[in-house]
């Protein structure tokens, strides 16, 4: 039962917020039901960690894999929700854009996100994956500028289309395992589908048929080039929030759906082509990104095609397999999460005090927005992988498991790409960072909510890198066990 | 009931050609409005083709799905568009990158591939072989509506086809999935559909234009 709580928490949130008129009360419901909303999923997670499966109904189920991306997704939300609190002030009284649509709309792209991590079933888990898209296109589009329409529209229209992929590679699934006799309406039970496909054979063609649809479906809300025209624009004209709601939530719910698929398909045809797939997919997006961090100009773009990259770098630990790709896999949508949370947020404050986040019209950050730049430059450190902060640990195990594989080819191309990112960042922020400053900012300190979610982010960062501590690393361990 | 059963034969056994003539005709049309109407038509024949399955095989909930389809898909979308076009004032003309004479080439090489992709599955499956190609056709036609039309409502029209398609296929194979999941995806369409048409508003009022081949600021 208590799988219905956070769906339920969600939808009334999203209900009772769009009739609060007022801003502040707006504001504070939301705090208060985000942080109720952390605590249930929390909690679920604890009892998953205890109990191994809850189930409610035929159609909602969660496990050691949904848990883990439970955590991450609470974690998330909680500090989107509280940086949301000090970035939303300002917004003005419209028909569409204020806080409560849009605080309505946040709580409604929760609850479809929450329905992918929660579904047992894979029709609904499409139903909600679709509902992601539509609850958060009109929050892409928030701003009603000339940039935010055309995000908005590519984001809806692309996606739309990518996850009739995904749809079309579902049904050949269903029928691949009505086909075998599989009774229909447990053919898109996952978790009996893992079962059973040990004890009747599915038609391999249509099951490997079935993996290429869905994962150029799902692959294109991941990100995965060459479908990740959407992504940029999206995270760029968005709402810096809803930004990092995007990239570190929404991207790991469709990566949760490839591995669910990954799951059973590795079981009928055997890992490799599966693994190869997204293997090839994880280096064409982390070559192509890294390559076109290069030359951007806008801060948030940048940190958009950065997202690509590690949602590749992610990708591909989950297709080298073995004991440390999957765990350094899963560790790095987390890491990266915390990290790109924290950049959007930086990014939010500098467009709040600027007025711009094209990175060629800024200068001098450390001077105007020292705190800002503050968290600018440890979130950039930690993006791109240096010790001490945790993606250096995440990377690091996937590469190792690259080398253990001796796959020299995807370990070579890890590495470079790894250092042209590296340098790239390093480019770019330096240039905004220092030099004279070509803006005259207006509040210069951080708000006390931006130095909670500042705080929260760092820390896990750097605990994370340094120490991974016991609990979460056996949730960890709990989860890689089940996607493997 | 011999009659019954011989129509319903009949049915099953030539849908496929109607549909390839909506995806031609498709291909050709210059006004919006034929267009719409087009898919209303096509709708109609999924619809009918529902119908009967659920009549060959006893399935009540086919039935369901059937009025459904007509509901939505055969009057509500239609009746909506037209509605949109009203308010919108938009210009009767399909804007498009290809002439009207390429579009039917184009349409007739899908219809082919759709034949030339299907065969080696067609078997495997045991499904009717015209049946799967007119849903790849329809898929096909979709996307390339999609890439070739200009102008936004066009778009929104390419992907109700695109879907037509794809529920087609379910149909053929599986003879449909779980009734509830089902009308999820109806849901999810419908509520796809009223967000483009809120964005194609939004669209007229920023930019004074749908031709969506022009927003082009977005780059890199």
């Amino acid at each position: 039962m208590i799988l219905l709580w956070p769906l339920g928490i969600a939808i009334f949130g999203a209900g009772v917020l769009f009739c609060l008129a007022n801003p502040k009360a707006a504001t504070r419901v939301a705090l208060v039901l985000g942080v109720a909303e952390a605590a249930v999923l929390v909690e679920i997670a604890w009892q998953v960690y205890h109990r191994g499966v809850l189930t409610c109904g035929s159609y909602l189920r969660a496990d050691g894999l949904t848990a883990f991306f439970l955590v991450n997704l609470a974690l998330t939300t909680s500090l989107v929700l509280i940086y949301a609190s000090g970035y939303m002030r300002e917004a003005q009284e419209d028909r569409f854009f204020s806080p409560r649509w849009f605080y309505a709309l946040v709580f409604l792209f929760l609850f479809t996100m929450l329905g992918v991590c929660l579904s047992s079933n894979l029709g609904l888990l499409w139903i909600m994956m679709e509902g992601t898209t539509l609850a958060s296109a009109l929050l892409v589009g928030f701003y009603n500028t000339e940039g935010a329409v055309e995000a908005g529209w590519k984001y809806l229209v692309v996606c739309t289309v990518g996850i009739a992929f995904a749809l079309f590679g579902t049904i050949v699934l269903y029928l691949a395992a009505v086909r075998a006799g599989i009774n229909p309406n447990s053919a898109l039970d996952w978790a009996f589908l893992t079962d059973a496909v040990s004890r009747v054979t599915l038609d391999p063609h249509l099951v490997k048929l079935a993996f290429v649809f869905v994962i150029v479906g799902y692959g294109t809300k991941i990100g995965f080039v060459p479908m990740h025209s959407w992504l940029p624009d999206a995270h760029a004209e968005a709402p810096a929030p809803i930004s990092a709601l995007l990239s570190a939530v929404l991207l790991n719910c469709a990566l949760y759906a490839v591995l669910r698929y990954d799951a059973i398909v590795s079981r009928v045809v055997g890992p490799a082509f599966p693994h190869h797939l997204l293997l090839g997919f994880g280096l064409l997006s982390i070559v192509v990104a890294g390559l076109l961090i290069l030359v951007q100009r806008d801060l948030k773009r940048l940190l958009a095609y950065s997202s690509i990259e590690h949602l590749g770098i992610a990708a591909i630990g989950i297709g080298l397999g073995g004991p440390l790709g999957l765990y350094g896999a899963l560790l790095h949508t987390f890491n990266h999460s915390m990290a790109k949370s924290l950049l959007f947020f930086g990014a939010g404050n500098v467009r709040h005090n600027c007025g711009t986040v094209r990175m060629d019209r800024l200068g001098g950050l450390a001077r105007v927005l020292p705190q800002t730049t503050g968290i600018l430059a440890i979130g950039g450190l930690a993006i791109v992988g240096l010790p001490p902060f945790s993606l250096f640990i995440s990377e690091f195990a996937i590469l190792s498991e690259a080398f253990s594989q001796s796959r020299y080819l995807v370990s070579a191309l890890f590495l470079v790409t790894l250092s042209i990112v590296f340098g790239g960042f390093l480019h770019h922020f330096l240039g905004m960072i220092c030099g004279e400053p070509k803006h005259v900012g207006g509040t210069a300190r951080l708000l006390p909510s931006e130095w909670i979610v500042g705080g929260i982010a760092v820390a896990c960062l750097l605990l994370l890198g340094i120490h991974i501590p016991h609990l979460f690393n056996s949730m960890l361990q709990q989860a890689v066990a089940v996607a493997r | 009931m011999g009659i019954l059963e011989t129509t319903a034969g009949k049915v099953l056994s030539s849908y496929s050609v109607f549909l390839f003539l909506t995806v031609l005709a498709q291909a050709a049309v210059r006004r919006f409005s034929t267009s719409v109407f087009l898919f209303g038509l096509q709708s109609a024949i999924i619809a009918i083709q529902v119908a009967v399955i659920g009549y060959h095989e006893k399935l009540v909930e086919a039935y369901i799905v059937a009025a459904l389809i007509v509901v939505l898909k055969v009057l509500g979308i239609p009746y909506a568009f037209f509605r949109l076009i009203e308010k919108l004032h938009a210009p009767r003309e399909v804007k498009t990158s290809t002439s009207a004479a390429e579009s039917v080439f184009i349409a007739v090489g899908i219809i082919c591939l759709s034949y030339a992709a299907v065969r080696s599955y067609a078997s495997g499956v045991q499904a009717p072989e015209d049946g799967l190609a007119a849903s790849v056709a329809l898929i096909l036609t979709g996307a390339f509506l999609m890439v070739s039309r200009k102008r936004a409502l066009m778009q929104m029209i390419g992907l109700l086809v695109l879907e037509n398609g794809i529920f087609l296929a379910a149909l053929t194979t599986t003879f449909g999935m779980p009734l509830v999941i089902e009308i999820g995806i109806f849901f999810d369409v419908l509520m796809g559909l009223f967000l483009m048409g809120l964005f194609v508003f939004r669209i007229r009022d920023t930019f004074d234009h749908m031709d969506v081949s022009k927003l082009r600021k977005l780059r890199g």
